[in-house]
């Protein structure tokens, strides 16, 4: 059984890496605490359930899992419009400003949701039910959860190498750095805050996308993935990616443990564990 | 809205229209507040079956006549939002409408803030959906009834599921060692295990508990779970899950082959093998909130089932599910309620007429016998079957060799008995 507490521990931690990741580099390259991320999670979702069900018996097998990156995109585009109107404003207020409006942000989407795509659920485990299930040490486990697990780590090297290796990662890391310095080096904040929120969005969105074949989408399923992804960034420290990493394996870990071992007490174990850690290490585990 | 509102609000304010002589029957229409989930995780699974039902019944009600001629006229309400934002509905409904009577209410928490609202507006309030077995009972047995003077539940309240869930396992599963829980973490999955505990415990003394688990609702990972009740080892896992997180569960355990081994006991799985499909697993334990299910009593003995059964297949392209016989039982409850008092005061009868006409009220559903009680809560007899594949249905259905059907007297505590104190008291 341990084999599979630990593959149940990577997949949920492979999800909330995703989710925290768009957080964590929304918070550190503009300095926004997005409360909004939940539900461009919660678009992802309805966006790829909604394509999924209206693909499945025309499109060839191969499109249901395309299909996916359908949720990354329409939260890109979101996250786009959001930042052109709303975020933009934010950027030399104080904190109490940005989280009044981005928790609107978040009632307002709520509702744009409740809109477009009505109060059902939407039911998609096409893509689940038809990679099947593979046999991991004598126990049965499903191959989609390997799948979402695969492609949160291209997912996640993808980012790594950007944020590294290219000239646009580079400059966005240096506006984390310093904001002040990186305008006075002549870089176009504008743009290149722009680009950091559709990135985090879509990341957001690509979660919401993953997690759907497994689960229906309803409305309010961005918020416990919100929740979760906010303990992941304190825990993992404000704006780090290699914390947003260890953050959501400490969390998935716990959880799936925790659950097995002590379930009375599996969500208190993990704020317990958030605020040992933040007392020891206020700034997180890898916070500057 | 002509005369009965007036009466009714007036009724409420200062309680002196009682007692009038013979009233006239209002050419207008009989105004029906219906109340359940229209967004949100409960209105696939709930809502909008009910939702669907309460037009459906309405409709045909009124194209036979009406409530002794009057026409209903139907005004539905959204349940999401939260109980505050019920509290305020409700008011509306009573004070500012006006309407005749309130049909509603899923969640039970809804159901604990609202009833009590009957008598201080002072409105008729059925609930029709929800499920706690505190609403209606006191803080002790014995315990005085009726709790609400102007409100009641027209269904059994959730114990019925998990006793008949306790003795079907006695009888088909006399051997099992273990047993584990998953219920949702809220007032509903607590107190569903809780009855389901008990029970078991007087039944089947020598079972053992091996694990309980309460994940929290709208959960949208259950693998965590799905090992840790697989790796407990229990025969059988009782669970209350509901909605979305009963269809999530359930697909995520059939991925983990959690069903080679353990049995599922669903307290109010009857809805599911119709939203999962044919890969349902086949041989779980499934009860259906009463006896309510499309196939039970088999159509060639009950015309009435075979009648709803078609119509609302025909309407809306589903079998019904229990909260579409639940919204057929209140709907109807208050057309006899209201017809039997008529016949008592010969006129239409005033609130205080109905609500006394209501108790002891005893007619025939889709399902078979309802009865509402002094504590002015129903009780129904409790189906529990177990799923089957069959050419006929694209879905598993309880196999009707297998129905188990356990009276109301064997599953509801006497009036003023609290259900756990009744149970505890079984010889």
């Amino acid at each position: 059984m341990w084999v599979i507490y630990t593959l149940n521990a990577l997949y949920f931690a492979a999800l909330l890496f995703l989710t925290s990741l768009g957080l964590n580099i929304i918070l550190g390259v503009m300095g926004i605490l997005n409360l909004a991320h939940g539900s461009l999670y919660a678009i992802g979702a309805f966006m790829a359930a909604w394509t999924i069900i209206h693909i499945v018996t025309k499109a060839p097998v191969f499109f249901l899992y395309v299909s996916l990156l359908s949720g990354l995109v329409l939260a890109g585009v979101v996250g786009f419009l959001m930042e052109k109107s709303l975020i933009r404003a934010m950027y030399k207020r104080t904190l109490e400003y940005q989280l009044l409006l981005t928790f609107g942000a978040l009632l307002l989407l709520e509702d744009v949701i409740k809109m477009i795509w009505g109060g059902q659920a939407y039911y998609a485990s096409a893509p689940f039910d038809l990679l099947g299930k593979v046999d991991v040490f004598g126990n049965v486990y499903p191959i989609y959860f390997l799948f979402v697990m695969f492609i949160t780590f291209l997912a996640g090297l993808f980012i790594w190498f950007f944020m590294g290796r290219t000239k646009l990662g580079i400059m966005l890391r240096a506006i984390s750095l310093d904001r002040e310095m990186a305008t006075g080096l002549g870089l176009d904040i504008g743009r290149l805050s722009t680009f950091a929120f559709v990135l985090g969005s879509g990341l957001a969105g690509l979660a919401g996308a993953l997690v759907v074949p497994t689960t229906p989408a309803l409305l309010g399923i961005g918020m416990e993935p919100l929740i979760l992804a906010f303990i992941v960034v304190v825990v993992g420290g404000l704006g780090s990616l290699k914390g947003a990493l260890v953050g959501a394996l400490l969390v998935g870990f716990t959880r799936s443990f925790g659950i097995a071992i002590f379930p009375e007490i599996e969500l208190p174990l993990l704020f317990l564990i958030a605020g040992i850690i933040l007392v020891v290490k206020p700034q997180g585990l890898f916070g500057r | 809205m002509g005369a009965t509102a007036v009466s009714v609000g007036s009724l409420g304010a200062a309680g002196k229209a009682i007692g009038q002589p013979k009233k006239p029957i209002p050419t207008t229409p009989v105004k029906i507040a219906t109340v359940s989930f229209l967004t949100g995780a409960a209105a696939a699974p709930f809502g909008i079956p009910g939702y669907n039902t309460f037009m459906m019944c309405a409709d045909v009600i009124n194209k036979e006549g009406g409530i002794l001629g009057r026409k209903i006229e139907l005004l539905s309400k959204d349940e999401a939002g939260g109980v505050d934002a019920q509290v305020k509905l409700c008011r509306k409904l009573v004070l500012e409408d006006k309407v005749d009577v309130v049909l509603g209410y899923i969640s039970s928490a809804s159901c604990q803030a609202i009833l009590p609202l009957a008598d201080e507006l002072g409105g008729l309030i059925i609930a029709y959906d929800c499920g706690t077995h505190e609403l209606m009972e006191g803080a002790k047995s014995p315990y005085e009834v009726p709790k609400f003077k102007l409100g009641f539940r027209s269904k059994a309240h959730l114990g019925i599921d998990n006793i008949g869930l306790a003795l079907v396992i006695k009888k088909y599963f006399p051997k099992i060692k273990t047993i584990a829980g998953i219920n949702p973490d809220y007032a509903w999955g607590r107190e569903s295990w809780q009855i389901f505990e008990v029970a078991m415990k007087k039944l089947m003394p020598q079972v053992e508990v091996v694990k309980t688990l309460w994940p929290p609702l709208g959960n949208t990972d259950y693998t965590a779970h799905i090992s840790a009740l697989m790796g407990a080892k229990p025969d059988i896992v009782h669970s209350s899950l509901w909605g979305g997180d009963a269809v999530t569960y359930t697909k995520q355990a059939m991925g983990m082959g959690f069903f080679k081994n353990i049995k599922m006991a669903y307290s109010r799985g009857e809805p599911y093998p119709q939203e999962v499909g044919k890969d349902f697993p086949e041989e779980q334990i499934i009860c259906c909130a009463g006896t309510h299910y499309f196939l039970y009593p088999p159509h060639d003995k009950s015309p009435l089932n075979k009648w709803f059964v078609t119509e609302y297949n025909k309407r809306f392209g589903k079998y019904p599910t229990y909260p579409c016989y639940h919204a057929y039982q209140a709907i109807y409850a208050y057309k006899y309620a209201v017809e039997k008092a008529a016949k008592a005061v010969g006129g239409w009868p005033e609130i205080d007429d109905i609500a006394k006409a209501a108790v002891g009220l005893s007619f025939k559903t889709p399902s078979g016998t309802l009865t509402i009680r002094e504590d002015h809560n129903a009780i129904e007899d409790v189906l529990v079957g177990f799923t089957k594949l069959t050419p006929k249905y694209p879905f598993p259905i309880l196999d009707p060799k297998r129905l188990e059907v356990f009276p109301a007297s064997q599953v509801n505590a006497p009036v003023g008995i609290k259900t756990v104190d009744w149970i505890n008291s079984w010889k």
